[in-house]
């Protein structure tokens, strides 16, 4: 059989002391989440304002104006809205044209649409201009949606990397209470068996246990103690070894009695020291 | 000086005593003053009774806390000097168009952020500072609840070591691992009162030997003494 014991940490067993481990381990949460609120909330309320400034500023940044359509422009000085022609009450209506209106200029008024008295109303670069000026107010709004996005993302990320610095710290905490928690049940296990008359031999602790030199405290007392049961039994073996050569059996009752009851000590701790 | 006055002679006036801090000389306090009561009281320069296990945990929890505070009050300086960057590109802007009636203003808005924002480190590195001595303090003070169980238990230990197993108190109140020392304390007085009973029986045998006149030559009387010292020894060992 091997001398020696190797045990496994399981998940199943990490939280031996309960009261003890949930508190280190909870204070040590709640710190982390009451820093990640407070200093998140802060963080967030000093997004939202730079946010809000970049916003401010986005929107104060000027597009180029396209001007409106209903409206002429100054171009080629003709700012007046084109009328419709009318044509005096005592002409008679124009005829349609046919071949010989050329030869007929006296009867008929002609009348000669010039297309630049349309396009002079947008201006050359009109299309350039739209183009420009909508670009802009799509780049803008979306400049502002990027920084509101960012300081969701911001918050997201806050959110995310609290919850899992929580989840990983209440892990951590665990495993690293179990380090002290381990020791301290494990020589629980050995005061019952002390507490019984049960002196077994003390095994070392496991690698990575805390409390080293508190185990090697413990290691010296069970030796202490079973250095006084065994200096015990020592005493009484010589002495009913002698009692019983002297031949004082039956010289009185209370010396019988009092050798019973030093032989079932002796039984019980010979017994213990197994 | 000793006192020569005859305490008999009644007739004789008392000479003068002198009276210091509201006591005559010789006066002996009616009744004995109550025996000194086993008050342990926490001190500062005992709180760091087992330092690898205490700093162990106030580092850990100190430097998260540090981490915390720091990445957070970074993102708040980055987040306030973006807002600043802004306000002052957006005024240079200002100025461009119109240096006469924004240069002034844009200096001095500049200045002010520029203020705000150092304002800002300092008194996120004066809290933060503040939060760690207030973290190390409060640490130190709840590590101390479980040091000061085992550090207890290990001084038992030791006169347990010694082949000692004096009576024992409990622990103070607000002390961490009372489960742990319930089990210890039920150990140690298990062993302490089978010890006791052992004593008491080797005791009687040595009694009842004496009583009948068993022993008084050989090799029994001279265990019977053996016995006799280990029972005081015992007896001295559980005082």
């Amino acid at each position: 059989m091997s001398n020696e014991r190797t045990y496994k940490r399981s998940w199943k067993n990490l939280l031996i002391n309960k009261r003890y481990q949930l508190r280190f381990t909870l204070f040590m949460v709640g710190v982390s989440a009451l820093l990640m609120a407070a200093l998140g909330w802060w963080v967030m309320q000093t997004a939202n304002e730079a946010t809000n400034v970049a916003i401010g500023q986005v929107r104060g940044e000027p597009c180029p104006k396209v001007p409106d359509i209903s409206e002429p422009t100054d171009a080629g000085g003709d700012t007046k809205p084109t009328t419709p022609m009318k044509l005096p009450p005592d002409d008679p209506p124009p005829a349609p044209p046919s071949d010989t209106d050329d030869q007929d200029l006296g009867h008929h008024r002609n009348v000669t649409v010039t297309l630049s008295s349309i396009t002079e109303v947008l201006p050359p670069d009109y299309a350039a201009l739209a183009a420009g000026h909508w670009t802009c107010v799509i780049d803008h709004s979306g400049k502002i949606e990027e920084l509101q996005q960012g300081k969701m993302r911001i918050f997201y990320v806050l959110l995310a990397t609290g919850t899992l610095l929580a989840i990983a710290l209440a892990f951590y905490g665990i495993k690293t209470t179990h380090k002290v928690a381990g020791p301290l049940y494990k020589i629980t296990l050995y005061f019952n068996k002390m507490r019984d008359g049960r002196f077994d031999k003390v095994w070392p602790l496991r690698k990575g246990d805390q409390l080293v030199a508190f185990y090697d405290h413990f290691r010296h007392a069970h030796e202490g103690v079973v250095g006084m049961e065994k200096a015990d039994v020592e005493r009484l073996r010589a002495l009913i070894d002698a009692a019983e050569a002297a031949g004082v059996a039956g010289s009185s009752p209370e010396v019988d009695a009092a050798l019973a009851d030093l032989k079932t000590i002796l039984a019980r701790k010979e017994k213990s020291l197994a | 000086m000793p006192d020569t006055r005859d305490t008999n002679d009644k007739d004789e006036l008392p000479s003068a005593t002198v009276v210091k801090d509201g006591k005559v000389p010789g006066d002996v306090p009616r009744t004995p003053p109550p025996p000194a009561k086993r008050a342990y009281k926490r001190r500062w320069s005992n709180y760091l009774l087992d330092k690898k296990l205490q700093l162990r945990y106030v580092l850990l929890v100190t430097i998260l806390s540090a981490l915390i505070s720091g990445s957070l009050g970074y993102l708040v300086y980055q987040q306030e000097h973006r807002a600043s960057d802004d306000i002052a590109a957006s005024l240079a802007e200002q100025v461009k168009s119109d240096p006469a009636t924004y240069g002034d203003l844009q200096k001095e808005a500049v200045a002010d952020m520029k203020a705000r924002d150092e304002a800002l480190v300092l008194k996120m590195i004066g809290t933060g500072l503040g939060l760690a001595v207030i973290l190390v303090l409060y640490l130190v003070v709840m590590t101390h609840k479980v040091a000061g169980p085992l550090y207890k238990v290990s001084n038992h230990f030791d006169q347990m070591a010694a082949g000692k197993l004096p009576k024992i108190w409990g622990l103070r109140k607000g002390d961490m691992l009372q489960d742990f020392f319930a089990s210890f304390k039920e150990m140690y007085d298990a062993n302490r009162a089978r010890m006791t009973d052992d004593v008491a029986a080797m005791e009687k045998l040595v009694a009842a030997c004496k009583a009948a006149g068993v022993a008084k030559s050989g090799d029994l009387s001279e265990e019977l003494e053996a016995l006799e010292a280990h029972v005081a020894a015992r007896k001295q060992a559980l005082s």
